[in-house]
């Protein structure tokens, strides 16, 4: 009796994860299906024509490298600022409690509310209009915590033994952070940067009121009513009348490349991820 | 400078004061630019919806009427349908997530494991608006099919937003609940396999009760994540105002359209709403709603956590 229910348990649970796994397939093995067939060296480098029944996604594409560049450039100072102190100025445990809570929190801010908090700061308030600088901002302030995260684990996994040479040497917190902490934990920065931007070019919401427009930009010349195209933007417009098979076929597209794309950068940050999630796991 | 004045000798002592370390404030002032961002934007929810907590009152989250020609902003059906999206989400995806994650940490050898955790990394690499895209093509479909015994007037239903969302989420419970599972000494396993337990009795009285904090903060942040999606329920709700049930519990609400927190504040109506302050205040008033719901539940998992570490 005990032996039959620990194979059923081990069934029900197999089970589950073949079904995630399942749904993974299905979604991606659909997708590649219908839009494999539209995406063509013209359908890369082209631009929209027809209201997306015709054309390419060249500036859409363009657009979605402008913004997550520019959050990149954003968020990776902050997190280094951020992740130093919480891995080595702060000494009480309580004061790296609230930091991190701090992140957490910034984390778990639906990623409308940013878009909406750019909408009111910058398009209203400072008069921007739509812009990609907005976007870029936003998005980099969105995937700070993931950043800062792998960068502070990288950073609290450093052998203390470096740490403690370094110290022989005489050398001040200063010098210990800039020729050895960084350094030895730039992985961690290129890692937590990798996901943060696989998970900034498919946002849509925080771009949708304050950076992106459906057709009609190309390459933003300044900051004000500089909008640009995206990827994300132009699935979700043509996913709300898709019933021309043209449209159809090209929104598929754009999505296989907007898949590409971020499969891509995560699974570049792949092999990293894991090997620091496992050595954090095993102690 | 390939000489210096004789008169003047080098000054010693200016290099031994005190350097301003620019390290440390440049981390302090990181770190401070982003808490300000943070309170800044709960300050400017909270400031911008003033006037609709001063004109409308309780009434604007007891209210289920939302006309905002007339002036009447009631939230309630949109709280309903943002529960009823979540609880769907957690419904399915919780006993698959927590399942495969026994699987994976207990159960499976660690090739196998490890090419289980890429899939599902990939899945939560999904954007939602892709995810939004197979919604409308197929999910749509699949549920007015599913549901066509009780002659539904669209496929765009809760019930449909609520699996979208469900799948969404899969990924979160699943590798934090994995992490929970694994964070449980090897040793306690292996003492309690030399009791002669089996596999699925050592999971269920021995890894099981420790690491219960955090599966629940894993669930929690997995509500706070279905809760503020916007762009998949977006595409797949069919944004149907003034959804308020005769009967709670009835599922007859699953089968309808309706309207959440996220996707009411994603749509066109935002938009219309700048120039009137009151009809906007009423909008933004959305979002600290959901600020607040959302920011409560990731305090609360942020607990669970932390607790969880600790053992």
């Amino acid at each position: 009796m005990r032996k039959v229910f620990d194979l059923g348990f081990k069934w029900v649970t197999g089970l589950c994860a073949l079904l995630a796994c399942g749904v993974l397939a299905l979604m991606v093995g659909a997708i590649l299906f219908r839009g494999l067939p539209a995406v063509s060296w013209h359908f890369l480098t082209e631009q929209i024509r027809l209201v997306g029944a015709d054309g390419g996604i060249f500036y859409n594409l363009v657009g979605t490298l402008i913004l997550i560049t520019t959050a990149l450039i954003v968020s990776a100072p902050l997190a280094v600022g951020v992740a130093l102190l919480q891995g080595i100025y702060l000494r009480s445990a309580a004061g790296r409690r609230r930091l991190l809570l701090l992140l957490y929190l910034l984390n778990g801010v639906p990623s409308l509310l940013f878009g909406l908090f750019g909408f009111i700061v910058f398009v209203k308030f400072l008069g921007w209009g739509k812009s990609w600088l907005t976007g870029g901002i936003l998005l980099g302030l969105m995937i700070l915590p993931t950043v800062t995260v792998a960068l502070i684990e990288r950073i609290s996994s450093l052998p203390r033994r470096y740490l403690e040479a370094a110290a022989g040497l005489g050398l001040t917190t200063e010098q210990v952070i800039w020729s050895v902490i960084l350094p030895q934990s730039v992985g961690g920065l290129i890692t937590g940067a990798l996901l943060g931007l696989a998970r900034a070019a498919g946002e849509t919401a925080p771009i949708l009121f304050t950076a992106t427009i459906f057709a009609g930009a190309t390459v933003p010349a300044g900051i004000r009513e500089s909008p640009v195209l995206s990827l994300p933007y132009h699935i979700f417009v043509l996913a709300q009348d898709s019933f021309d098979p043209a449209v159809g076929t090209k929104v598929w597209g754009t999505a296989v490349v907007l898949l590409g794309l971020v499969g891509g950068l995560s699974l570049i940050a792949l092999p990293l991820r894991l090997r620091i999630h496992e050595e954090a796991n095993h102690g | 400078m390939f000489f210096k004045p004789t008169s003047q000798p080098p000054d010693v002592r200016r290099r031994r004061l005190p350097r301003v370390p620019h390290t440390r404030v440049f981390s302090w002032l990181c770190t401070f630019l982003v808490g300000l961002f943070l309170l800044s934007l709960v300050a400017l929810f909270g400031w911008q919806s003033l006037p609709v907590w001063r004109d409308v009152g309780p009434a604007y989250v007891t209210g289920t009427l939302w006309f905002y020609r007339q002036h009447t902003f009631g939230t309630l059906p949109m709280i309903y349908g943002s529960v009823v999206v979540s609880v769907v989400a957690l419904v399915l995806a919780v006993p698959v997530g927590v399942g495969a994650a026994i699987c994976t940490a207990e159960i499976l050898p660690p090739r196998l494991r490890l090419a289980v955790k890429i899939a599902v990394e990939l899945l939560a690499g999904i954007p939602s608006v892709v995810y939004g895209l197979l919604g409308i093509l197929f999910l749509r479909d699949w549920v007015y099919r599913l549901l066509s015994p009780w002659d539904p007037l669209s496929g765009d239903t809760l019930l449909t937003a609520g699996i979208l969302v469900g799948v969404m989420i899969l990924p979160t419970v699943l590798t934090l609940t994995d992490d929970a599972l694994r964070g449980v000494p090897a040793l306690q396993r292996q003492a309690a396999r030399g009791l002669g337990l089996t596999c699925s009795e050592t999971v269920c009285s021995v890894v099981l009760p420790q690491a219960w904090p955090g599966i629940v903060a894993a669930v929690l942040l997995a509500l706070g994540r279905s809760l503020g999606e916007m762009i998949a329920v977006f595409l797949v709700v069919g944004r149907q105002d003034n959804q308020w049930p005769a009967h709670l519990l009835s599922p007859q609400p699953l089968m309808q359209s309706g309207q959440t927190l996220a996707s009411k504040l994603g749509g066109s109506e935002t938009n219309i709403a700048y120039g009137d302050p009151l009809h906007w205040a009423a909008i933004l008033g959305l979002g600290l709603l959901l600020l607040f719901l959302v920011g409560t539940i990731t305090a609360m998992s942020f607990r669970f956590l932390r607790q969880d570490r600790h053992a």
